[in-house]
């Protein structure tokens, strides 16, 4: 783990990590929170057997 | 470089999410499609038995017409696609939600995700995201009973939380406290328990259940594996390309 560390901090430094990642975490829990978890009736319908098939709760 | 990275979540994103939607054919959605056929059968069911159970049943569908009528909006497909095109949207959407998610947790540890390890990172995304809150809210097919939405949502969410931290726990760090604390940090929602629906009678058959619980958990780790594999080889081609 140190190895892997060392060689992505060579890349970006680390508050560019942690800035990328809260970026990455908020835009992907965005992009879930609609597609699986949004209580409209059109995302629902749309997205139904894919919320069926990840497991995410429904009905 | 930060830019490379999420440029290269979106197309690992955007290829599993196109992949994942022609493996759900196989089993996941004929399954669904399947279980769709009972769950309106109630009405059918209690017309054949006593006159009680013929005015509980009205009394049944009053209230579910009222409740749907009184929800905000019409439903239908956004955009107007149909049901498969829907899938697809959707699958690529969470594909690259998922993706992001999975470059998060990789940029807070500091651990990257590479070819080599990317099936790793894969599995233990799909054991955060769906074996581990299956334990208590087994993979649902329309037509089962179920407990109150947004509690579901709300254990669901959490469990998702409390395995992601415990597997980082027991896997990333290398203290015994922190290998015990992850253990019991996972098993916590499920000492809590997933929220249950009082009647549990059902008219979907129990072999599709079965069937259809194999087939999306299944279906959901083909997912993952691929989208770590895929993270992991565009990681590491748009790492040259800087």
């Amino acid at each position: 783990m140190a190895q892997a560390s060392i060689s992505s901090t060579k890349i970006v430094s680390v508050s560019d990590r942690f800035t990328a990642g809260i970026l990455a975490l908020l835009v992907g829990s965005f992009l879930i929170f609609g597609a699986g978890f949004a209580h409209s009736n059109v995302l629902h319908d749309t997205a139904h057997d894919v919320r069926h098939a990840n497991g995410f709760p429904c009905h | 470089m930060v830019v490379k990275y999420l440029l290269a979540a979106l197309v690992a994103g955007l290829i599993s999410g196109g992949l994942v939607t022609v493996a759900q054919q196989a089993r996941v959605v004929p399954l669904i499609l399947e279980a769709e056929k009972y769950e309106n059968a109630p009405a059918e069911v209690h017309e054949h038995t006593s006159g009680l159970n013929i005015s509980f049943a009205t009394k049944a569908m009053a209230h579910e017409t009222s409740a749907e009528a009184g929800a905000e909006d019409e439903g239908g497909m956004l955009f107007g696609v149909n049901r498969l095109t829907g899938t697809i949207m959707a699958n690529v959407v969470t594909g690259c939600g998922f993706a992001l998610i999975l470059l998060a947790a990789s940029l807070f540890t500091g651990t990257a995700v590479t070819v080599a390890n990317g099936a790793l990172w894969g599995a233990a995304a799909w054991l955060a995201f769906q074996l581990l809150p299956s334990v208590g809210l087994p993979p649902e097919l329309p037509g089962f009973p179920a407990a109150e939405l947004f509690d579901r949502q709300v254990w669901w969410f959490g469990t998702v939380i409390a395995t992601a931290i415990g597997l980082y726990l027991m896997v990333l760090r290398p203290e015994i406290w922190a290998k015990i604390g992850g253990l019991v940090l996972m098993l916590v929602p499920h000492a809590i328990g997933a929220p249950q629906p009082a009647d549990i009678t059902s008219n979907v058959p129990a072999v599709l259940a079965a069937e259809y619980a194999v087939a999306a958990l299944a279906t959901g780790l083909f997912f993952w594996v691929a989208l770590g594999l895929l993270l992991g080889t565009f990681n590491a081609r748009f790492a040259k390309m800087a």
